[in-house]
């Protein structure tokens, strides 16, 4: 064993000094409190008062839970539409909006503007719009003369009313595939148009697979957005009518809302596991034909 | 050695006696450091108490200068204040020292927090006989007092008399026939009779209606049968049909704010809400401000002549080792729940407490309020203050289900039922 020259020691020192704060930070806000959260699903807990260990009878009443399975099911297609509406149309945008037509730039800000405003008020602006007397009621009823609906109070219709005002909002990750697509070398399409590639086909052989990387990681993004959806379904119906758009996030808010926090405890390692488990798979499905990773290796 | 002795013990003598002296005179002399009181306060911004509760606490304060002070720390959004105690209850903190609670059967679990002061063991009895005694036993489990009642409330409902009135009906209705009647009345006029609503976490509007008819069924203590009782099964059967007949159109997933915005802009004649609403200034600045009348709903069952009630807002106290500090803060409620105090609250809100006073009020809807509160010969809790926030929930997510038809009045309530604990 060959002892550490001086120079070593220091730079390990220097590692450790610049690890330790952020360590700390990442131990006392994710590793504490998720071991906490783990180990509270395994107890009978109303948050105040003594715990009483419970083993799995937690995890047997959430699966057991018709509302936690409903909004388990309404994760899913969260996910799937943010996944696969979300991030394909914020693509298709990206790829028009990197040719740089005419006031690209108006519409690039256009398009990333609902990111920088309050979920809080653009959830109210389409509970507004949304209305049995709002504006969408009346612009299909001159159109198409629809009855007016209850978008947000029908089961039927209200699960898709939340999504659809989420799933629109493409800006961020339009933002994300358009810096991709804008480091594309231009000599790639050049040769295309001499070989005689429309413009079709060049997004198709040229743009798309080397945007692969990043759509591979928006889209895992998007769907781990979609697992742990809340906030604007939270403010939009509460997660109602009858359970219709109510998602784990919700139920386990209202769980804790109800003093279950070791039930809240169980649905968030629940919502935990659930949301490894679909970025794995998801790593596994595209990773390995990521151009970017080959490119890496 | 000897002579050394003696003058050490002459010495040690001499120091003790100047450092004992030196002590009590800085116990004499220096000042009584102020003890600083944090109030979290939901009766702030526009909250109908506010003013005269920040004037009460200046007061205070002008009157306990150097020694007491009492800081309000505003809560304007009361869901997110209810998270705070909850979560700093669970995290073994006092969320301040003094602080509010809607008391009912899921808050009933605060009182297993070491946190909070028992009041039981530190009320003397000229102070527990100024409190109402039937909101004190129902603040009290298993002899554990741990949150005063403060505010209470009378759940009836509102009727806008003009719009009864430009439909030909000059009273309000006293059986349930006459009241369909002059709803269908209203409906022909292009007025939705009622404002329901099936959304937020308790339906509020609509769960005040089903609170009353399922009284009227089953009687005062109906809050303590199974939820598939008969009283239960035709209340949810009235309240489908007045979401469904008798409401607007966008009642199902409605909020509370819909629903009163629907009375308030005058598109509904009836509403259902607690006193705290008589003090706002955009109902002050309705047309039909004054033809508002204050009354139950006409009896659908036996029981009559009750009105829904409830414990609105308990307060809390964090306790404290320090005797002076606990003293401080006893002080201080004292002084807040005195009849002085409280009859200056009401008189400027319109509140109702628990709390007794020479107060009544003699005009508007405040004098209304007594007057329905005084002339109920009985009072029951609503559905929210009797089973909790889960079960609450549970009702307001079902009701729309039930509203849309998709299920019947059997199966809600069987799917209420299971979520009561017993």
């Amino acid at each position: 064993m060959q002892a550490l020259a001086p120079r070593d020691r220091t730079n390990w020192a220097g590692r450790i000094l610049f690890l330790l704060p952020v360590s700390l930070f990442f131990f006392f806000f994710f590793v504490y409190p998720f071991f906490f959260t783990v180990f509270t699903s395994f107890t009978s807990w109303r948050g105040i008062g003594g715990m009483k260990f419970n083993g799995l009878a937690n995890y047997k009443k959430l699966i057991m839970d018709a509302t936690f399975r409903k909004a388990l099911g309404n994760n899913i297609i969260w996910a799937l539409c943010q996944g696969f509406i979300q991030v394909p149309l914020a693509c298709l945008v990206a790829i028009i909006l990197v040719r740089k037509p005419k006031g690209w730039k108006f519409l690039r800000t256009v398009y990333y503007l609902p990111n920088v405003i309050s979920t809080v008020a653009l959830a109210m602006v389409w509970v507004a719009i949304y209305n049995v007397n709002g504006p969408l009621n009346a612009i299909l009823g001159t159109l198409f003369g629809m009855e007016s609906r209850n978008w947000l109070g029908n089961p039927d219709t209200a699960l898709f009313a939340v999504i659809f005002q989420t799933v629109i909002y493409i800006g961020y990750f339009m933002i994300v595939l358009l810096a991709s697509a804008m480091n594309i070398s231009q000599s790639l399409y050049e040769a295309a148009q001499i070989d005689g590639a429309s413009t079709l086909q060049q997004e198709f052989s040229i743009t798309l697979p080397m945007l692969r990387g990043t759509l591979v990681t928006t889209m895992t993004l998007a769907m781990a957005y979609g697992m742990r959806h809340f906030e604007s379904t939270f403010l939009m119906t509460g997660g109602g009518p009858a359970y219709a758009t109510t998602t784990m996030g919700i139920d386990l808010y209202l769980k804790m809302d109800a003093l279950r926090y070791s039930e809240a405890s169980t649905a968030g390692v629940f919502l935990i596991l659930l949301g490894t488990v679909v970025i794995t798979v998801l790593r596994k499905l595209f990773g390995k034909s990521d151009p970017m990773s080959e490119m890496a290796q | 050695m000897k002579r050394t002795s003696k003058a050490l013990v002459v010495l040690l003598a001499m120091l003790s006696l100047t450092f004992s002296l030196f002590a009590q005179a800085q116990g004499e002399t220096a000042p009584q450091k102020e003890i600083e009181l944090r109030w979290a306060s939901i009766w702030v911004g526009n909250d109908s108490k506010a003013p005269s509760v920040e004037a009460l606490v200046k007061e205070y304060n002008a009157a306990n200068a150097g020694k007491i002070k009492v800081v309000i720390e505003p809560q304007p959004d009361y869901n997110a204040y209810e998270q705070k105690v909850r979560t700093s209850l669970a995290a073994n903190q006092a969320p301040a020292d003094i602080f509010t609670i809607k008391f009912n059967p899921t808050t009933e679990t605060f009182y297993q927090s070491k946190l909070l002061m028992d009041f039981a063991k530190v009320m003397d009895p000229q102070w527990k006989a100024t409190f109402d005694a039937g909101s004190i036993a129902q603040s009290t489990v298993d002899g554990v007092l741990k949150s005063l009642p403060m505010e209470t409330a009378i759940l009836p409902l509102w009727y806008n008399m003009d719009a009864f009135r430009s439909v030909g009906v000059t009273s309000i209705p006293t059986t349930m026939k006459d009241l369909t009647a002059a709803f269908d009345k209203l409906k022909a006029a292009g007025i939705a009779p009622s404002s329901q609503m099936t959304g937020d976490t308790n339906a509020w509007t609509s769960m005040i209606w089903f609170s009353h008819f399922a009284v009227s069924l089953g009687g005062v203590n109906v809050w303590d049968k199974s939820f598939t009782d008969p009283a239960f099964v035709e209340a949810a059967k009235l309240v489908k049909m007045f979401i469904t007949d008798y409401s607007t159109s966008d009642a199902v997933g409605l909020g509370a704010g819909g629903s009163g915005g629907h009375f308030l802009a005058g598109r509904t004649a009836v509403f259902s809400n607690g006193p705290w609403y008589a003090g706002r200034a955009d109902l002050a600045a309705t047309p039909f401000f004054n033809s508002i009348k204050i009354a139950g709903l006409p009896p659908v069952g036996p029981t009559s002549d009750f009105m829904i009630s409830r414990l609105q807002a308990n307060i809390c106290a964090a306790s404290s080792k320090d005797p002076a500090r606990e003293a401080a803060t006893l002080d201080f409620l004292k002084y807040l729940t005195s009849a002085k105090s409280i009859a200056r609250i009401a008189e400027s809100s319109g509140a109702m407490f628990a709390i007794k006073t020479d107060y009544l009020p003699t005009i508007g809807l405040q004098k209304q309020f007594y007057d329905v509160a005084n002339g109920a010969k009985t009072t029951s809790f609503d559905l929210e203050a009797a089973l909790g926030a889960e079960v609450t929930l549970e009702f307001a997510q079902q009701l729309g289900a039930l509203a849309l038809g998709r299920i019947s009045a059997e199966e809600f309530c069987a799917l209420v039922d299971r979520k009561i604990e017993r």
